[in-house]
């Protein structure tokens, strides 16, 4: 035991001390880093020397930096923004298509009666031309109204289906990142270092992937790897494993893995699924129903139309121009009458008979092939949208909250406290001060020693 | 639990708390609970269904108001008549009595002529255009002047063998029977099947003996009755035949046939509740008893002065007067099924508009105190935010 032992021990507190204050020094610049981890410095004693039976301490020694992360919650962190991301990016859409089936004034339900009611009108004088132009013009207006309703659904599709080649290629680039510093953690794992700045960055990356996609993270001891809900690879080590697009038949962008399968169908989490669910589900279904409304009601009032007699006392011309075809009816309906003379109110041929204004009024309170009227029809059609997006708002807010509480807790474990880093300063500082003392000191019994030999 | 950071969770409950006041700001300025279909999808749908039941009762309501003008119109040409007819009776009366000159008869027959063109003026009664009586007719009178002869006007040369245009229409009007024959032309009929159908009518008592259909020797389709018959009028839409026009010098004095036809519109004014708007004229005034017809019989027993004639004419006329009492009880009924189903309708119109009310809107009260509570919330949240989030350790330390 010797002087220059103690100035190597007060030597090497000082330089640990040093780094416990670099730490802390790194944790307050970093309390604002999305994804960041604190970090401390981990101290352990240096073994004692033995001095036959006493054992006398050598002081403190730098073991590593260690990252305070629970990787637990991290992984569900990851799973609740997968849920969170998929139910945002469908909600987001449904609150775009809410105001096509508003009750105001220029909806389909809405239309719908004002033609019944132009007709029903008529019917007190079937033979003037202002209330024959009136039924035309209604009828006009809820062809107008469909048509709206369809262009809206359908300008709402194309701009997912934008999204989802977006998606695709920001995935694209997040796997990539994520992939390059697999082999970078990998190593420095291996040489015993926790590698904490890097995995906060490979885990703020997966986050990102997680708003977009329902990745699935398993970890190998080549790093993490990542694959995608239906099992397509999208990190494995080093590599990563690019989705493409694909335009199919009906114009839409499908998904397909590195194999060129179809992977469109099995996205269910992320912006992605949300996006493409919402693209190929939901809108299909709207405007399946829409279609199917817009051509049974168009058929019907042809129908009656057929049956009765105009103004001129001949058969009833189409009313409505109705496609063939159900699949995109409510798009291309439109008024095939423009003549108010051609409205087929008769029912004998005499230009004052209102006859067939009845068979107008039943297509009201007949029962379309649903087995509803076309009014009920609208009507579940509006309880549907106002339904989804009623759920998806309720389904929204209990994820936020559960993801917030979630945020939370890994806050707890390794987010950064100013207050606990303030108390670490003066801890660390009072410990450099100390060691700087026993420095001072040693030169001082240094000086006092040396004199003994010159006095 | 290590707290770090109070941001997040007040940035969390700031915005919810926005949110909460944002929906209680809307509900005060719209008086509206639901505002977007997803505030409450159930009453959105159940709205767009009491939408549509007020727009039917809307219109219902329009149509009474319409038809009532209408109907009334109506109602006030038959009590018109008969008034007038109550005074055709009074004249008959007194020219039954054997006391009367003759001289003073044709005084009366002058009075009942004036009492038929008045009656006729009613039958021909319009409302806003639209002849009242001619059934689904309404662009045309319905009654006018009978002749005993009626003549196509085609150009085209004509045979009994000449085909009819299928579809098309023509009505041959009685002025003494008040009946109608109206004959629709099937495929391959032609003008001998008309004067089959003239010559069966004539038989069953609907058209006077003695009308028939012929060629004249210019080719054209005459159909007449014998000269010092009651007379006829004659419609047809059939382009083979061309419009069909009275003789001249065919004209039958004080005698008037039915042109319109027999069908009564129906409107509806509630839900599976429809009501004629119309009753045809020929009910009213031609068929049975034959009101324009025992006028006319009165004025030719006044000018005869044949007394047991005359009486025996006005009484058809108190037969006819007590006919069109009977025809006017369905019109009457209709008005007051009319003004019933507006009381009702008036009624339903106050009930669905509650129910919107009270789906999708919101009382004042409700919708201040929410906004209240909204704004207590917000300030607690954003007063506690201000308290807590400046404070760490850093004051303290010196």
């Amino acid at each position: 035991m010797s002087l220059t032992t103690s100035l190597n021990i007060a030597a090497q507190s000082l330089l640990v001390d040093d780094a416990a204050l670099q730490t802390t020094n790194n944790n307050i610049a970093n309390a604002n880093t999305p994804g960041y981890s604190r970090q401390v410095a981990v101290f352990n004693e240096v073994a004692p020397t033995n001095h036959g039976a006493v054992s006398i301490g050598n002081g403190v020694a730098l073991q590593q930096f260690q990252s305070i992360r629970d990787e637990l919650l991290q992984t569900q962190i990851e799973q609740q923004t997968q849920a969170q991301a998929g139910i945002s990016a469908r909600l987001t859409s449904l609150q775009q298509i809410e105001p096509t089936f508003t009750t105001s004034t220029q909806d389909i339900g809405t239309q719908m009666t004002a033609l019944f009611s132009s007709l029903s009108s008529l019917g007190t004088d079937p033979t003037s031309g202002s209330q024959r132009a009136n039924v035309i013009a209604a009828g006009q207006n809820l062809a107008n109204s469909f048509n709206t309703a369809s262009r809206n659904l359908t300008s709402i599709q194309t701009g997912l289906n934008k999204q989802v080649s977006h998606d695709v290629s920001q995935i694209n680039a997040l796997s990539q990142q994520i992939a390059a510093l697999n082999p970078q953690i990998n190593a420095l794992q291996k040489s015993g270092q926790d590698g904490g700045t890097l995995v906060d960055q490979q885990d703020q990356l997966v986050l990102q992937l997680s708003q977009l996609t329902n990745a699935s993270i398993t970890q190998t001891s080549n790093g993490i790897t990542i694959t995608t809900g239906s099992g397509t690879p999208l990190v494995v080590g080093s590599q990563s494993f690019g989705l493409q697009t694909a335009v199919g038949s009906a114009g839409m962008t499908h998904v397909l893995d590195g194999n060129g399968t179809d992977i469109t169908s099995s996205l269910t989490g992320g912006d992605l699924g949300g996006t493409a669910q919402t693209r190929d589900g939901i809108i299909p279904k709207l405007l399946g129903q829409l279609d199917t409304l817009a051509n049974e009601v168009g058929s019907a009032f042809n129908a009656v139309q057929a049956g009765g007699y105009d103004q001129g006392g001949k058969a009833g011309q189409a009313f409505f121009n109705v496609p063939v075809s159900t699949a995109g009816s409510a798009g291309l309906i439109g008024m095939a009458l423009t003549n108010p003379a051609a409205v087929a109110a008769s029912s004998d041929g005499s230009p004052g008979d209102s006859g067939n204004l009845a068979n107008f009024a039943e297509i009201q309170t007949s029962k379309l092939s649903g087995g509803a009227t076309p009014v009920e029809t609208y009507a579940n059609l509006v309880y549907q949208v106002g339904s989804l997006t009623s759920n998806l708002t309720a389904q929204s807010s209990a994820l936020s909250a559960s993801l917030t509480q979630l945020n939370d807790q890994r806050s707890s474990v390794s987010g950064v406290s100013i207050d606990q880093e303030a108390t670490n300063l003066i801890q660390y500082q009072q410990a450099y001060q100390a060691a700087a003392r026993v420095v001072s000191t040693v030169q001082q019994l240094f000086q006092v020693t040396i004199s003994m030999g010159t006095a | 639990m290590r707290v770090v950071n109070m941001l997040p969770d007040i940035q969390y409950e700031i915005q919810k708390s926005q949110t909460a006041l944002n929906t209680a700001l809307q509900q005060v300025s719209t008086g509206m609970r639901v505002n977007q279909l997803s505030d409450d999808p159930s009453a959105s749908a159940n709205l767009v269904s009491s939408l549509a039941a007020s727009a039917n009762v809307d219109q219902y309501t329009k149509n009474i108001n319409v038809l009532q003008s209408r109907m009334q119109t109506a109602d006030s040409s038959i009590s018109a008549v008969v008034t007038a007819l109550n005074s055709a009776i009074t004249a008959g009366t007194s020219g039954a009595n054997g006391i009367m000159t003759a001289s003073n008869r044709l005084s009366i027959a002058d009075q009942v002529q004036g009492i038929l063109s008045n009656v006729v003026a009613q039958a021909n009664g319009s409302f806003q255009g639209a002849y009242v009586f001619g059934g689904s007719q309404t662009s045309t009178p319905p009654f006018v002047q009978a002749a005993t002869a009626y003549t196509s006007n085609s150009g085209t040369p004509l045979s009994t063998s000449t085909p009819l245009t299928a579809g098309s229409v023509t009505t041959i009007s009685d002025a003494i029977t008040g009946h109608r024959l109206v004959f629709k032309t099937n495929a391959g009929d032609t003008i001998a099947d008309l004067t089959t159908a003239i010559g069966t009518a004539v038989t069953a008592g609907q058209l006077s003996a003695g009308t028939t259909a012929s060629i004249n020797p210019s080719g054209q389709l005459t159909i007449g009755q014998p000269s010092g018959s009651g007379g006829l009028a004659v419609t047809t839409d059939d382009t083979t035949l061309g419009s069909m026009q009275a003789d001249a010098n065919t004209v039958v004095a004080n005698a008037y046939a039915y042109v319109g036809n027999g069908t009564i519109n129906k409107v509806q004014i509630g839900d599976g509740n429809r009501v004629g708007t119309n009753v045809p004229g020929d009910q009213l005034f031609t068929s049975g008893s034959n009101v324009l017809g025992s006028l006319t019989g009165l004025i030719a027993a006044l000018k005869g002065g044949d007394t047991s004639q005359i009486a025996s004419a006005t009484s058809a006329i108190s037969n006819a007067l007590n006919a069109i009492g009977q025809q006017r009880i369905p019109l009457d009924n209709t008005l007051n099924q009319m003004n019933a189903q507006e009381s009702y309708l008036s009624q339903e119109t106050v009930t669905l508009s509650s129910q919107q009310s009270s789906l999708v809107g919101i009382s004042l009260a409700t919708a201040a105190t929410n906004l209240s509570q909204a704004e207590q919330n917000n300030s607690a949240i954003l007063a506690a935010a201000a308290k807590v989030l400046p404070q760490t350790l850093l004051d303290y330390l010196h």
